[in-house]
């Protein structure tokens, strides 16, 4: 059966200065991080951001066992390419030998870089839906999106469906477990048969878990229009975004830093 | 006045939920690196499609392209491949509200919509082989023997499901319970 008691999401709780960050803040830092991770390449700007990083997650309080075991997913991909990296490139053979007359210094190098570099780019993704609520992230997504609305990006729409999910997703999980108990209890079969059998047996999981959903978005959409629901424009909120001393502390430490490595990068 | 369809916002969000419940929590089988084989994760959202239309569609497939990438965490190689492979990737998936409202307009509307999202992923992992590893044609190659198997497989899943709920499972009307 399925576990219910699950947190949804990753969220890890903390008091750290990057828990309390603003999520409008954070996503964006993380964002542009991700593009200033790609735009490196010397062997000790990739380095300096490796110390950061970890630093990063060491501030936050996220155990760093966790943080790595997400990586994990990833540590076929990344040995697959640093694999290619190592034969692929050209450059000054390690030694003369049949094996060793394959492998180039050059490409040591590059798959080093390749490895770190990605493990990098998820560690610092990571972070962000480490010390950040759904629900907040939801908020700050709005928020961000509220200036597209000129063109046409519906963001209260989307917020509110993305928020309607988030709520309602331990609620249909529990519902999903007590049909599969009752149809396990009339003798339905779900683990046992190739892919395709174990699909079809389902079936009979899905047809009343959709039912039950549609009645529920009935009664939700009732209730909604019975308190005068209209839509993004003139609502008020209960929990309010504001930028505080952890958001200005954190981004000119980011900046700072950005600064230093561009300069690094680009200018020595 | 440009007031939100409620009924439509009610229903997006049980779809979504619902996709996430049955792409996260119900997998039959896990790829390395993202992507998995699931019980019709995408089913919720190819039947918010043939409901509310295929923009409504796209903008709720690109709404659980967010959400599975806050909840099921964070797999993307390449700044771009984040947009690629998560918001556009499921919001694709939404071409199958254009489809004819017929059994033919279903299968070929969640036809297009996975091999779509094949594209969208197969030009991902072109991004990332060919900005970090070989030349030439390699690069494609990977992605689509990568992609391929799995989302074949898923679209096999999601047509036996999508047409037996759509047969047996009684939709409600879609009009607003009240109209102002």
């Amino acid at each position: 059966m399925i576990n219910t008691n699950i947190s949804i999401g990753q969220y890890i709780p903390g008091d750290s200065i990057i828990h309390r960050a603003d999520p409008r803040t954070k996503i964006i830092l993380s964002l542009a991080f991700m593009v200033i991770i790609f735009m490196m390449n010397s062997f000790w700007t990739v380095f300096e951001l490796t110390v950061f990083v970890l630093m990063a997650v060491i501030i936050s309080g996220v155990p760093l066992k966790h943080t790595l075991k997400g990586l994990k997913p990833l540590l076929l991909i990344i040995v697959f390419s640093a694999l290619l990296n190592i034969f692929t490139t050209k450059g000054t053979p390690v030694a003369e030998t049949v094996p060793l007359k394959y492998i180039t210094y050059e490409g040591l190098i590059m798959a080093l870089k390749l490895s770190v570099r990605l493990a990098l780019i998820i560690i610092s993704g990571s972070l962000l839906t480490f010390t950040t609520t759904p629900i907040l992230l939801t908020d700050g997504i709005e928020k961000l999106l509220n200036p597209l609305k000129v063109i046409g990006v519906p963001a209260h729409e989307l917020a509110m469906m993305m928020s309607i999910a988030l709520r309602f997703i331990p609620t249909l999980l529990e519902e999903t477990d007590k049909i599969m108990k009752a149809q396990a209890a009339r003798g339905a079969d779900f683990d046992t048969g190739n892919l395709l059998q174990r699909a079809k047996s389902f079936v009979p999981v899905l047809v009343p878990l959709f039912v039950s959903a549609f009645r529920r978005a009935e009664d939700l959409a009732t209730a909604m229009e019975s308190r005068c629901y209209r839509g993004g424009t003139g609502r008020t909120r209960l929990r309010q975004l504001k930028f505080t001393h952890a958001d200005i502390k954190i981004v000119l430490t980011v900046l700072v830093f950005v600064a230093a490595l561009l300069i690094q990068e680009y200018m020595w | 006045m440009n007031r939100p369809n409620v009924r439509m916002l009610a229903e997006a969000g049980m779809t979504l939920a619902l996709a996430v419940i049955l792409s996260e929590f119900v997998k039959l089988f896990k790829m390395p690196m993202g992507g998995s084989v699931t019980l019709g994760g995408m089913v919720p959202l190819f039947l918010f499609a043939f409901r509310w239309g295929g923009k409504k569609g796209m903008l709720v497939g690109a709404v659980f392209g967010i959400l599975d990438l806050l909840i099921g965490g964070f797999y993307s190689m390449h700044p771009i491949s984040i947009i690629l492979d998560y918001p556009l990737a499921f919001a694709v998936l939404g071409l199958a509200g254009f489809f004819k409202k017929s059994t033919i307009g279903h299968i070929g509307g969640i036809f297009t919509g996975i091999f779509a999202r094949f594209i969208c992923h197969v030009a991902s992992g072109v991004l990332f082989y060919a900005s970090n590893a070989s030349e030439g044609q390699a690069p494609l190659v990977y992605s689509i023997v990568y992609n391929g198997p799995y989302l074949g497989l898923e679209l096999l899943i999601t047509l036996i499901l999508a047409l037996i709920i759509l047969k047996f499972v009684k939709m409600p009307e879609q009009k607003s319970a009240t109209k102002a």
